[in-house]
């Protein structure tokens, strides 16, 4: 009886082993609620898509996790069998490098950090050109010359957002001003309510912003006032007032990952430089009200007739600038880049020179305020 | 006219942010009048705003939201008031557990119910005649619900209530001396009772409003503190129902302008200052204030137990 009992613990081991062998279990840590409607909605739909298209995958995920109490849940889905698991929050950064280490056998991936390890890899989609087109757009809508922005905290990514958002604004209104107000939160509602407000009350009549709610959008279509979306589709919170917005396509960057650790090409021992920066061209991230909608049609009119005098391509409506300078970023060969100098900051001095694009490293510790931005800007060098 | 529009939109959105700040403490101030502390109002309101969102999501009427979150609210203040005054257990610990408790069912069964739009929100009034008024107009009578307007009623009637009735004499007796107000015949459980649930009734819309009013989403923790400003709102007002209106107020403008100054200050400071006022207020209320204590009602907290003293 003993040895059937081994027989059949032994075969049930070397089942397992072979199942894990060719099976993924991946696990994802999210920092905020899966129905946030921005950052970690965004990745919950990504792990879905991927989830529902490859039958050698399962997915399970923790949600709301505080940023100091990663590894604890790293600890959990490990002990749930997970093999690879992506931490998505800059938080994260620490708890995950040193999870890594204690799980060498466990591949980890990080959002939106630049910490690497032999077992861990890093990735982002970045919006920075996508700002830049709805900065376009926003320089066309502004009629007080005045644009609103409610930001989260004053840090590279964020900063970088503003910066290419004002660029756009600038290319087509040189003399248009962009409004910043810090709330110092990625999730509060009622600061990014009153911050809108505040915003409101100064003038501004057109905005954007880089926080995960739908607290702007709402806001300002309650006064009738036009807004860009971000993360996620926010046409439906006010169809007749999203003109278009930041959307992401996370599964690109998870697809692309996970199918490389089914096929051996990433391993627990090659990930040290494994960084996903991936952009427009890449897919990761797409300019729109809603996915397949650029501009929301209600506004294609507007911007249409909306004409100016281009430095390069002359006389020219807003309309075919947006999808001039989309084509040139999205095209596999980018030809164009928001931060392409020459380049200067709020307070004079040359950030870019003619000609020259930033590098990856100015790009991710972005900390200067380009021209145009008015408002304060803590931390500027 | 610089000094108009700040004037106007601070004053306009300090009456917006106040109001679940006024509703909770005219609240605070009912159960407080009877001799029971309920730090159970972060609770109350969560469970208001949790309440009100998904009854007027399910029913499209905002009004039905509010009326079910009042209900809500009531419902947790009377357990409070059960464990607090017929079992005499410790207010402070019952309270406390009451918005611990709140915290986590409101999230618990919000889960499903996070960033849905809202498409029945309680409208904002326009005034006839009176918002047309210039500066006033758009100061006190425009992009306003009507919780504003019912709160500050509401105010007043409170503090007519408690200083100009026989009731009122009853509620503060009960809260300042229970023996002898049991010695006059008042039912002194049944007033704790009511004075409590009462106030659960209002925490109830005040977090209601949150959810279908001031910004139309349900979100987890969206009230955000705001219950412990109420308890400190509740020691600024000293118990007084009109004072209270003059705290919201404070606080809701001093929310507003920690966005609007940003541009002359630091942001980490201003972000700090409608917080710093409540602490300023409470460390007031402690030792600087003698004359505080003295209005604060003398059996604030104490169970009653008849023939004890």
């Amino acid at each position: 009886m003993k040895r059937i009992l081994a027989v059949v613990l032994a075969v049930v081991a070397l089942g397992t082993v072979a199942v894990a062998a060719t099976k993924i279990k991946a696990g994802f840590i999210y920092v905020g609620p899966i129905g946030d409607y921005g950052w970690t909605y965004a990745h919950d739909m990504a792990r879905r898509i991927v989830d529902a298209k490859y039958d050698w995958l399962e997915t399970v995920y923790v949600e709301s996790v505080p940023e100091g109490e990663v590894e604890t849940y790293i600890d959990l889905l490990v002990r749930q069998g997970c093999n690879v698991i992506f931490t998505t929050s800059f938080g994260f950064m620490d708890g995950t490098l040193a999870a890594a280490q204690r799980y060498p056998d466990v591949i980890f991936a990080h959002c939106s950090g630049f910490k690497r390890w032999a077992n861990m890899a890093t990735y982002m989609a970045d919006f920075y050109q996508v700002y830049y087109l709805n900065g376009l757009m926003a320089g066309a809508l502004t009629k007080t010359g005045k644009i609103g922005y409610v930001a989260a905290f004053p840090i590279p990514e964020v900063k970088r957002h503003i910066n290419a958002f004002t660029i756009g604004v600038r290319e087509v209104n040189p003399t248009a001003e962009v409004h910043v107000r810090w709330i110092y939160e990625w999730y509060n509602p009622a600061a990014a309510k009153e911050a809108t407000e505040a915003l409101i009350a100064e003038g501004c009549d057109v905005f954007a912003f880089t926080e995960d709610s739908p607290t702007v959008v709402q806001v300002a279509a309650e006064r009738g006032l036009p807004s860009f979306g971000h993360y996620s589709p926010m046409y439906v919170f006010a169809p007749d007032y999203v003109v278009s917005g930041q959307l992401v396509h996370w599964e690109k960057i998870y697809e692309d990952f996970l199918l490389k650790v089914y096929n051996g090409v990433y391993t627990t021992r090659n990930l040290a430089h494994v960084d996903y920066w991936w952009l427009l061209a890449q897919g990761a991230v797409e300019v729109g009200a809603d996915f397949g909608m650029v501009i929301n049609p209600k506004w294609e009119p507007f911007f249409k007739e909306y004409v100016i005098a281009h430095p390069v391509f002359g006389r020219i409506s807003v309309y075919d600038l947006v999808y001039i300078r989309l084509n040139q970023m999205a095209d596999p060969g980018v030809t164009f880049d928001p931060f392409q100098g020459p380049v200067y900051d709020r307070k004079g001095n040359l950030r870019v020179p003619e000609g020259m694009w930033l590098s990856y490293d100015s790009l991710i510790t972005m900390e200067w305020a380009a021209a145009g931005i008015v408002g304060p800007w803590p931390g500027e060098p | 006219m610089v000094w108009a529009d700040w004037l106007v939109s601070t004053v306009s959105r300090a009456l917006a942010f106040g109001v679940p700040l006024l509703w909770g403490t005219l609240g605070e101030i009912s159960a407080e009048r009877s001799g029971v502390i309920n730090l159970g109002v972060e609770g109350m309101m969560i469970l208001g705003a949790f309440t009100a969102f998904a009854v007027a999501f399910q029913t499209g009427s905002p009004g039905l939201g509010l009326l079910a979150a009042a209900g809500v609210g009531g419902v947790a203040a009377l357990f409070h008031a059960f464990l607090s005054v017929t079992l005499r257990a410790n207010q402070y610990v019952s309270g406390l557990a009451l918005s611990i408790f709140g915290l986590g069912l409101a999230g618990l069964l919000g889960r499903g119910w996070e960033g849905k739009p809202l498409a029945a929100t309680l409208p904002s009034l326009a005034l006839p005649g009176l918002s047309r008024i210039p500066v006033v107009g758009p100061m006190l009578f425009q992009n306003q619900t009507v919780l504003t307007y019912i709160g500050i009623v509401l105010a007043f009637l409170l503090w007519l209530l408690l200083f100009r009735t026989r009731w009122g004499v009853a509620i503060r007796s009960v809260g300042e001396s229970p023996a002898t107000a049991d010695a006059l015949g008042i039912n002194v459980t049944l007033v704790r009772y009511l004075c409590v649930v009462f106030g659960g009734l209002l925490a109830g819309v005040g977090g209601g409003y949150l959810s279908v009013a001031y910004r139309p989403a349900w979100t987890e923790g969206m009230t955000a503190g705001m219950g412990w400003i109420v308890i400190a709102l509740t020691i600024f007002a000293a118990w007084d129902p009109l004072q209270a209106i003059w705290g919201a107020l404070f606080f809701g403008a001093l929310y507003h302008l920690s966005y609007r100054l940003q541009a002359f200050l630091a942001p980490e400071l201003l972000k700090l200052m409608p917080y710093l006022f409540a602490v300023v207020v409470l460390a007031l209320s402690g030792f600087g204030g003698a004359r505080w204590r003295r209005r604060a009602p003398g059996a604030l907290g104490v169970p009653y137990v008849r023939g004890e003293r």
